[in-house]
């Protein structure tokens, strides 16, 4: 019974940091309708700058709380609003999204340029010392931490509902305008509601950081909030008192789970459980929560549509672009940049290429927020290396299937759902599959899993020349593919659903079917191509396919252009020759780069100032502007529509 | 209490029965009864926020009633998706716009002649061949992809047609983000006139046309009704309502206050007292009459 009430109250005080992340989020969604992804990197920054203040400059603990709570969130919190979300008014739900993982990949970027990620730190508790209650022991510090979670959300509560400066952070969202007129300053309003976001997610980082057993690390400090996505969640990011409670359920669950169900599971299995408990959460949260209604929202799309290359353009160009890769296979045959052959990293680019044209297809044309392809690139790989010897054909087809079911699996939950819960999904997922799953001794464990070249009968594709060709051939297919889905029925499908889902169902479209296809297509795309990476690199490994790295390379393919095969290329070429000369400044390059795109949909590819200096871009003439007719002059008799389905 | 509805349900495209609708506190919909006949125009006026935006959202499937049903012949439709309306002969368009901003006008309008197309299919699979792709000129596959406009298919035709239909003839390929807002309403129009829908739901067409393209667009309509479709009109501009709807329901903060033919309409005191206003029961033709306002629409 003792032992109950320890976890019990070890489990409220876990749940009570998480209630704090949680509100944090929820007071920025409400104020902005911006999710901050960068919640926790902000949370892990200041567990850093708290560390380096008490234990490194050794500033009393009251002090450093008021510099980092008072001072530094607030004036961080100001400036993003200010210099970052305030452009992104009226932008396409996907930017949002984006600049915030952008914030995200430069603060992890800068902390580990300023703190050296081997090195072992550790916080104390704030206040030390324990005291027994009904037969446990309680510490100090968890009685802290639960009291502040208590009083930021009675407190937040009291501010959102009974003032009248709650009453306009909460309005600011729904009608800037009708808030203007109110007398309120939208602006003054929104930028209230991040310092207050930047001020929670703060205060869950310091408050935190002495749970964390073996220090604290920058990727773990980053990813805590992930159970706080699912509390946010559960309080349909929205309700400050259903996040409380949902937060401290979790909280409660996991050290149940943790102390009841782990003992009896296998040992080696435990880490990964345990890592993977955050997903299992947020799942839950998605799967539970109630369907969002579709909306009429009358938003129009400002943006340019690209030109689509028709069928023998696309063929045309691919044949010119494979016949380019082998005159750079001749060309840089026995070349080699920083101890890598040039082929073997444009194999990579290639095979990274083929990723990128998953994410054009499912976030560029159908505007779901895929941010796993990684994961699956992963998982290809795996399938591949373990299938039939680990270098055939039917292994290609094993990982292409697989993936293409995992995606189907994951897209189901947050089918039903807005388009932001598929982002969180896809987010959980791939932090879950890099830190839980992939590491498993059964998976990659340290050694990594080594895949071979194909070999097909009577033709050898053992040389590195004729492996990169190889990888070439299957990226200029999976470009002509996309591009003929862009042109099919199909295609058109996933652009009328990005465009506007209300019209897409009330013409007799079914929407979960759709986004469910998809992203089982995207996903069997990222799986064969983590498949082909398998094949160029020989070994991979849990490194190949982190987290970080992912998220990366989806804002790379943003900042190009997500709606392009042209953009998926540069992409892919950008972050492997990027990814050589500046390892560690490459999140900082992406966040810098998609908060300079800022609101450009279209990306660096979509700038019209670019457009017109590029040889392979045309206008298209669905950008001609309509000439103003008399609309009905021409009205003739009809007798209602006529289906041309047979 | 509603006054009786003189409309038979007998026969009926579209029966409402009875639905209620809350927001929070405040109530959108309140035991709303009312029918539509096929090859009639049925009107649906009130001021801004009486409900009625949110009577085609219940109709259509974008919102759930708290209570009552929704039917359409005889097919009770009250739990069913907007898609699986949709496929029953339910079309609509939408208050503010609703356009697939980066299709062409031709492409929103496939996308509707195509609603019931599988896109698996091999034979519409196949059409990413290039050299498969143009389909014979009696159009026997009945669709053609978007890269082909030479093409003679039955699909494009019917698309060019419907286009024409509706005054945008020679504006397929214009992309719809970039038309005026009149124009893109003929867009949403002829989209939803692509599925061949037995029941068409307007909200306020008419906002955003001048008078001789309202004058077009209720011929349109009137034609419409009069080749057996049952259609459903949303509208403020009283002089359009009352010259084509065969019937009218007239509905006030969540409540059909008053329902009959147009010349009842105009002539009931109750309508005037919460719509019509001090509006002499006479609207000069062309002149819309004044419209009580009421905050924003529900």
């Amino acid at each position: 019974m003792s032992n109950f009430l320890q976890y019990t109250v070890f489990g409220i005080m876990l749940g009570a940091g998480y209630a704090i992340a949680a509100t944090g989020l929820v007071v920025t969604y409400t104020t902005s309708g911006v999710f901050n992804f960068a919640q926790g990197a902000v949370g892990m920054i200041a567990a850093f700058c708290y560390w380096e203040l008490v234990v490194v400059e050794r500033v009393p603990v009251v002090l450093a709380l008021v510099i980092i709570m008072l001072v530094g969130a607030p004036i961080a919190g100001g400036l993003v609003e200010r210099g970052l979300m305030r452009r992104l008014h009226g932008a396409s739900p996907e930017r949002p999204v984006m600049v915030t993982l952008g914030l995200m990949v430069i603060l992890t970027g800068l902390a580990a340029i300023i703190w050296n990620p081997s090195t072992q730190r550790s916080v104390q508790p704030m206040v030390s010392g324990l005291f027994g209650f009904v037969g446990i022991n309680i510490q100090y510090q968890e009685v802290l931490i639960i009291g502040v979670a208590v009083l930021v959300a009675i407190g937040l509560r009291a501010l959102f509902y009974s003032t009248r400066t709650g009453y306009a952070l909460r309005a600011v969202v729904d009608d800037p305008d009708l808030l203007a007129m109110s007398g309120a300053s939208p602006n003054r309003m929104s930028q209230y509601g991040w310092i207050l976001g930047f001020a929670m997610a703060a205060l869950a980082g310091v408050l935190l950081a002495p749970t964390q057993t073996t220090g604290i690390s920058i990727e773990a400090m980053t990813l805590l909030v992930v159970n706080g996505y699912a509390a946010a969640i559960v309080g349909r990011l929205r309700n400050i008192p259903v996040t409380f409670v949902a937060a401290i359920g979790i909280g409660l669950a996991e050290n149940y789970v943790i102390n009841y169900v782990l003992p009896h599971v296998p040992q080696s299995l435990v880490p990964d459980i345990t890592l993977a408990l955050p997903m299992v959460f947020l799942f839950i949260a998605l799967v539970t929560l109630p369907s969002v209604r579709l909306r009429a929202v009358g938003r129009l799309t400002t943006m340019r549509a690209p030109r689509v290359a028709g069928g023998k353009e696309s063929l045309v160009a691919g044949a010119i672009f494979f016949l380019l890769a082998v005159v750079v296979s001749v060309v840089f045959k026995s070349t080699q940049f920083n101890g890598t052959t040039i082929l073997a990293l444009g194999g990579i680019v290639m095979s990274l290429g083929i990723v990128a044209l998953s994410l054009v297809l499912v976030t560029g044309y159908s505007g779901q927020i895929s941010l796993c392809q990684f994961s699956f690139m992963g998982i290809g790989a795996f399938v591949m290396g373990k299938i039939a010897g680990g270098g055939s054909l039917l292994g290609l087809l094993a990982a292409t299937v697989v993936c293409a079911g995992v995606g189907a699996l994951i897209a189901l939950p947050a089918i039903r759902l807005r388009d932001l819960y598929m982002a969180l999904a896809t987010f959980a997922f791939a932090d879950a599959v890099a830190t839980g799953f992939f590491p498993d001794s059964h998976i990659y464990g340290n050694g990594g899993v080594t895949v071979g070249r194909i070999v097909l009968p009577g033709l050898s594709l053992g040389s590195d020349t004729a492996e990169f060709l190889m990888v070439a051939a299957f990226f200029v297919l999976a470009a002509w593919m996309v591009l003929a889905i862009r042109r099919s029925l199909f295609g058109r499908r996933l652009v009328a659903l990005n465009d506007s889902p209300a019209a897409y169902a009330t013409v007799g479209l079914n929407i979960g079917f759709t986004k469910v296809a998809v992203f089982a297509i995207a996903a069997a795309m990222a799986g064969l191509a983590g498949a082909l990476y398998g094949t160029v690199q020989g070994v991979v490994g849990t490194t190949d396919f982190d987290f970080f790295p992912g998220i990366i390379f989806v804002l790379f393919v943003t900042i190009w252009s997500i709606r392009t095969v042209s953009g998926a290329f540069l992409a892919a070429l950008t972050y492997v020759v990027l990814n050589q000369l500046w390892p560690s400044g490459i999140g900082i390059f992406a966040g810098i780069g998609i908060i300079l795109i800022g609101r450009a949909a279209g990306g660096i590819l979509g700038i019209e100032a670019i457009q017109i200096h590029l040889p392979w871009v045309r206008r298209s003439p669905a950008g001609s502007v309509a000439p103003v007719v008399d609309p009905l002059a021409a009205a003739a008799a009809m007798g209602g529509g006529t289906r041309a389905a047979s | 209490m509603p006054p009786a509805d003189p409309a038979s349900p007998e026969g009926a495209a579209l029966t409402v029965s009875e639905v209620a609708v809350r927001f929070g506190g405040v109530a959108a919909l309140s035991e709303v009864s009312l029918s539509a006949q096929p090859g009639k125009v049925t009107g649906l006026i009130g001021p801004n926020g009486a409900g009625k935006t949110t009577l085609f959202n219940v109709i259509s499937g974008l919102q759930a009633p708290d209570r009552g049903s929704v039917h359409l012949f005889d097919t009770d439709v009250t739990a069913m998706k907007p898609h699986r309306r949709a496929r029953l002969g339910l079309a609509r368009t939408f208050q503010r716009l609703e356009v697939f901003g980066s299709l062409s006008a031709s492409e929103n309008v496939q996308v509707g002649l195509e609603s019931t197309v599988k896109w698996w299919e091999w034979r519409h699979l196949r059409r990413a061949v290039p050299w498969k792709r143009r389909s014979p000129a009696t159009g026997s596959d009945g669709y053609d992809g978007a890269g082909d406009p030479g093409s003679t298919s039955l699909a494009l035709a019917t698309c060019d047609r419907l286009l024409e239909g509706v005054g945008l003839d020679g504006l397929g390929h214009v992309q719809s983000s970039n038309m005026s807002t009149g124009l893109a309403r003929m867009v949403e129009l002829a989209r939803a006139l692509a599925i061949g829908p037995k029941l068409l739901l307007l909200d306020e067409p008419g906002s955003g046309l001048d008078e001789t393209e309202t004058t077009a667009l209720g011929d349109l309509l009137s034609k419409l009704a009069a080749g057996g479709m049952a259609v459903v009109l949303v509208e403020h501009d009283m002089e359009l309502v009352m010259r084509i709807c065969d019937h009218i329901y007239v509905l006030d903060f969540g409540d059909i206050i008053a329902s009959g033919e147009p010349e009842a309409i105009r002539k009931d005191p109750l309508v005037q007292a919460a719509y019509l206003g001090d509006a002499p029961p006479q609207a000069a033709p062309g002149q819309s009459a004044p419209i009580k306002e009421a905050g924003a629409d529900r």
